[in-house]
């Protein structure tokens, strides 16, 4: 199966743990995460503006580029771009006066053709749900797919991970609609799938402080810090999250959470993907494997049994589905 | 030709103010037909309809129309001014030109003096065609049944059998008493909500003319006011009254245990049992749902230590219908699923409760003998938090209406609490405190001055679970500041809904309901306790969440309804039913399917050696609605005075300028 991907700036900056577990997971699945060729920034918060005509400029542009490769569905890894994509897709059709001045605006777009370096100015009106959906990979795997239907080749039995959904992948929930945003069990009935025992934690819903990161960091840590004890103390050895930002606050931040709560010792934090891929027999043990986690996941897994070395490695895998996409660069020289 | 009589009614200024009366008038003088026109500024008193009587007489018209409010308003005055002038009734039609044209044109006073002639002048084409009718005389049978046994219906019955007519009270449950008699004590008297309902529980049971039909269900209804047939479903209870001595062995010797719904599952019952000890009727019911089998091979243990030989397994559900005149709907509510409010833990904590089973807590019946403790290790809670609008007035996620009871039961719960446990805390967070109602404002503030309940101003964001604590986020709004609570107890003040299977019940009826599934009343203020269906009538939360003397006030108010309806032998129906026009009907049949109630048949007759047929048309059952009319392709049947040469004419006049 082939589908329109949508990465998104952060996959391919601080996140690329996110991309490389997600192309290689998708790639065990059979399911070919086609790129698409021209893409920007979603704008990463949506619109706040009254009319918003900017604002949804640049994701309306990109969910063109999915229709022009001719498919209904565009599929994302990135909860941020999720929750922009498909609340803009939504919001378009809402106005057709302004839907008009988008597609008029976006007209003016140039492309070059690529055998013919001949530039093209022609572009197909966009319309809004009806040409292309907004799926998120969870809500691909869940729908398209089927959780019981993942070929699972390593139970991650003992593994006792509590999922921690955030905000921008439930809400608002009359927009998003991909699960009851105060009692979310998508991640729970995929790691169900998976073999392993969700735990279950009273803020698995609750905001890690979003880009207060950057502004008010004490607040960040104060909120992260909550997420992470609250979840040990029912019992979680790990966090798996579905957002970048979400994990740079909940876990590249872990050690100034400890610096500050000594009594916290620090907790693993996985991408949904990254939990996928292991269950599906995918080695991430090499190259860009756990560069990006700060908190050692491997001790973890090694006494859950999950760290072994004979599987192909992510960076194979990887590199083999990027190969075929062209989606992913070289092995960072960092 | 008819000599008609045009009377435009100024309304003061709600339709003078808009429509130039002085021009209409001008207008239809010399209208064909037209012999006598005049304005007065309240045609409705009685010196204007003096004036109308007056006209008839002297001028010897023999139609008219009054040009004023909507019909559903005035028809009937001056209906019955046209007959005391010695007319037929249905010589007088009424021109709306207040809500359908000078309330809404109010901006363009030339567009709405036209507009008025206009309708005046196609109301004048119609009485031209109205011919004389008659009213249609139909028996009624004085039987009432009340559908609900709740103190709704209780009371409805008690003062319908006091008046002296047959009542059939119908409970789907296995005894009646309703919400009522689940609660501990009411508000502001705090007296034992058992010991005032039972005395009346009794008095139905007793009363000659009630006949108490529980574990009952309506499952249809045909008829019309004053001659339904309502269909009845008789669920086998599998022990037979009478016979069973409430010995009590059956229930001693059941192994199967289930949540008991009295207790709303802080308490079990058995697959056999009593709902509570003044159960009415005092038999108990075997529960097939939950029963190990019917078949006596797989349990059959109560069967086996019954002396009198009661239990009776091969029971089955029985069908039949009775008569009736009226039909009173006291259905009532439930509560809305706490499993919808994840927020506040939707059912995921123990000591997260509704409101109606802290009743039972609090209840002298109850789980723990009125003793405050929390379910989950039986515990005095040392902390309660109370949250009022628990998915009421919250129109975004749950309910946008306002429940109208939590308010006082929740100033109640407080105060019953710390009467019991001197030294906890309660806490109540509230949007608004709402006490309109006799005596439920002291009632209130002596929660909060001689109860010290703390009440918190704000909504209750979030509710979990932490050790055995269950703690509560939530914004104390006048202060500004967030609020953290570690209770031991929380309960919810979840919003009232109308009961489970009303909305089949309702479908079954057809009876209209609102938005929310309450069933709709016939007029918000004037006629608050019938349904627009002539012969159903509107008791208790069926019609919108309202505490018990409200409801008790409006059961009063339907019995009084159904009272005046069986106070004579016949009733008077309109005769504006559809008639069939012999000549053109071929019997197609096209009418016979869309027939919203049921009234036209198929006849076949030999004429001249030739089998012919047509249709015909019940006079009791039709309600000349028109739809017939729509669905014929020859013009082969009409609605009396309401027929397509009238519209036709209409439009004409309509369009004349």
């Amino acid at each position: 199966m082939e589908i329109p991907y949508y990465p998104g700036c952060t996959l391919k900056a601080k996140a690329t743990a996110l991309e490389q577990s997600t192309i290689a997971a998708f790639g065990a699945l059979d399911v070919l995460l086609k790129e698409l060729p021209r893409w920007t920034c979603c704008g990463a918060v949506y619109p706040l503006s009254a009319k918003k005509i900017a604002g949804l400029a640049a994701p309306i542009r990109i969910l063109r580029e999915a229709k022009i490769m001719g498919s209904d569905t565009l599929v994302t890894a990135c909860a941020f771009c999720y929750n922009v994509l498909k609340r803009a897709n939504k919001e378009f059709g809402a106005d057709a006066l302004r839907k008009k001045r988008i597609n008029a605006y976006l007209a003016d777009d140039v492309r070059v053709d690529e055998v013919t370096s001949e530039k093209i100015r022609e572009w197909p009106e966009y319309v809004g749900e009806e040409d292309v959906k907004v799926l998120h990979l969870l809500e691909f795997l869940r729908d398209r797919i089927g959780f019981d239907k993942i070929p699972v080749k390593k139970q991650l039995s003992g593994l006792g991970v509590a999922p921690y959904y955030g905000c921008t992948l439930l809400r608002p929930a009359k927009e998003i609609g991909l699960d009851d945003p105060e009692h979310p069990v998508i991640m729970h009935d995929l790691l169900r799938a998976l073999g392993a025992e969700p735990v279950d934690f009273p803020f698995l819903n609750e905001c890690c402080a979003s880009f207060l990161s950057l502004i008010r960091p004490e607040t960040a840590l104060r909120a992260s810090h909550l997420i992470l004890s609250s979840a040990e103390s029912e019992g979680a050895r790990a966090l798996v999250v579905t957002c970048p930002l979400c994990f740079y606050n909940v876990e590249s931040r872990q050690s100034e959470i400890r610096e500050q709560y000594p009594d916290f010792k620090g907790m693993p934090v996985f991408y949904f993907t990254e939990l996928l891929a292991l269950g599906l027999g995918v080695s991430l043990d090499c190259a860009v494997g756990w560069k990006e986690h700060t908190v050692d996941v491997r001790g973890l897994l090694e006494s859950a049994g999950l760290m072994d070395r004979g599987h192909a490695s992510l960076g194979l895998a990887a590199q083999e589905a990027g190969r075929t996409l062209g989606a992913i660069p070289g092995p960072s020289k960092r | 030709m008819k000599r008609i009589g045009v009377f435009v009614c100024h309304c003061g200024i709600n339709i003078a103010g808009t429509v130039d009366v002085k021009r209409v008038v001008e207008a239809l003088k010399g209208y064909p037909g037209v012999e006598h026109v005049e304005d007065y500024i309240y045609l409705c008193s009685e010196p204007g309809q003096g004036l109308v009587r007056d006209a008839i007489k002297r001028k010897q018209l023999g139609a008219v129309v009054v040009a004023a409010c909507s019909p559903s308003l005035h028809e009937v005055t001056f209906r019955g001014v046209t007959k005391d002038a010695g007319l037929n009734p249905y010589q007088c039609e009424i021109a709306n030109i207040r809500e359908q044209c000078s309330w809404v044109h109010q901006e363009d006073k030339g567009f709405a003096t036209k507009k008025a002639t206009r309708i005046v002048k196609s109301m004048v084409e119609v009485v031209r065609l109205d011919k004389d009718l008659e009213p249609i005389r139909v028996p009624v049978t004085r039987r009432a049944v009340v559908i609900g046994g709740g103190i709704a219906g209780i009371q409805t019955a008690l003062d319908i059998a006091d008046a002296g007519h047959e009542v059939l009270l119908v409970e789907k449950n296995p005894s009646i008493g309703g919400r009522m008699i689940q609660l501990s004590e009411t508000f502001p008297t705090l007296d034992c909500s058992q010991c005032i309902l039972t005395p009346k529980m009794v008095a139905v049971s007793r009363h000659p003319k009630i006949e108490v039909l529980t574990y009952h269900e309506v499952v249809g209804i045909s008829g019309f006011v004053g001659n339904f047939k309502v269909e009845l479903l008789k669920k086998p209870r599998y022990v037979k009254e009478g016979t069973c001595n409430l010995c009590n062995k059956c229930v001693e010797v059941c192994p199967v245990v289930v949540p008991s719904e009295f207790d709303v599952g802080l308490a079990w019952r058995k697959a056999i049992y009593l709902p509570f000890p003044q159960a009415v009727p005092s038999v108990y019911t075997l529960d097939e749902k939950s029963c190990l089998g019917l078949d006596p091979i797989r349990c059959g243990k109560c069967a086996e230590v019954c002396e009198p030989k009661a239990i009776e397994f091969d029971m089955r559900p029985e069908v039949f219908d009775v008569e009736a005149g009226a039909v009173v709907v006291a259905t009532g509510f439930d509560l809305y699923p706490m499993s919808k409010l994840g927020e506040y833990g939707g059912e995921r904590y123990e000591d997260v409760i509704s409101s109606l089973e802290f009743e039972r807590i609090l209840s002298a019946s109850g789980p723990t003998k009125g003793q405050v403790r929390r379910p989950s290790d039986g515990k005095v809670p040392r902390e309660v938090v109370f949250i009022q609008c628990a998915g009421s007035r919250d129109p975004e996620n749950h309910k946008p209406y306002c429940s109208k009871i939590c308010c006082m039961y929740t100033a109640k719960h407080a105060m019953l609490y710390k009467h019991r446990v001197h030294d906890g805390t309660a806490y109540v967070f509230y949007i608004d405190v709402r006490t309109p109602g006799k005596d439920f404002e002291e009632f209130y503030q002596r929660t909060v001055e001689e109860d010290r309940v703390n009440y918190v101003r704000g909504k209750v964001s979030k509710v979990f679970k932490q050790g055995d604590k269950i703690v509560v986020w939530g914004v104390d709004t006048l202060s500004g500041k967030k609020v953290e609570v570690k209770a031991d107890l929380v309960v919810l003040a979840l919003p009232m809904v109308p009961a489970a299977g009303a909305e089949d019940l309702f479908k079954k009826l057809r009876l209209s309901t609102n938005e929310h599934g309450f069933v709709q009343e016939a007029h918000p203020k004037l006629r608050p306790v019938e349904h627009p269906n002539s012969g159903f009538y509107l008791a208790g939360v069926a019609q919108g969440p309202k505490d018990i003397p409200e409801t008790v006030a409006q059961a009063s108010g339907a019995a009084a309804k159904v009272d005046a309806l069986f106070s004579s032998a016949e009733l008077l129906r309109e005769p504006t039913i559809a008639e069939v026009v012999e000549e053109l009907c071929d019997g197609c049949a096209f009418c016979i399917d869309p027939c919203p109630v049921q009234a036209i048949t198929l006849v076949e007759y030999t004429w001249d050696g030739e089998v012919k047929k047509r249709v015909k048309v019940n006079e009791a059952l039709c309600v000349g609605c028109g739809v017939c009319m729509a669905t014929c392709p020859k013009k082969g049947i009409a609605v009396r005075n309401f027929t397509a040469d009238r519209f036709l004419s209409m439009v004409e006049a309509m369009l004349e300028d």
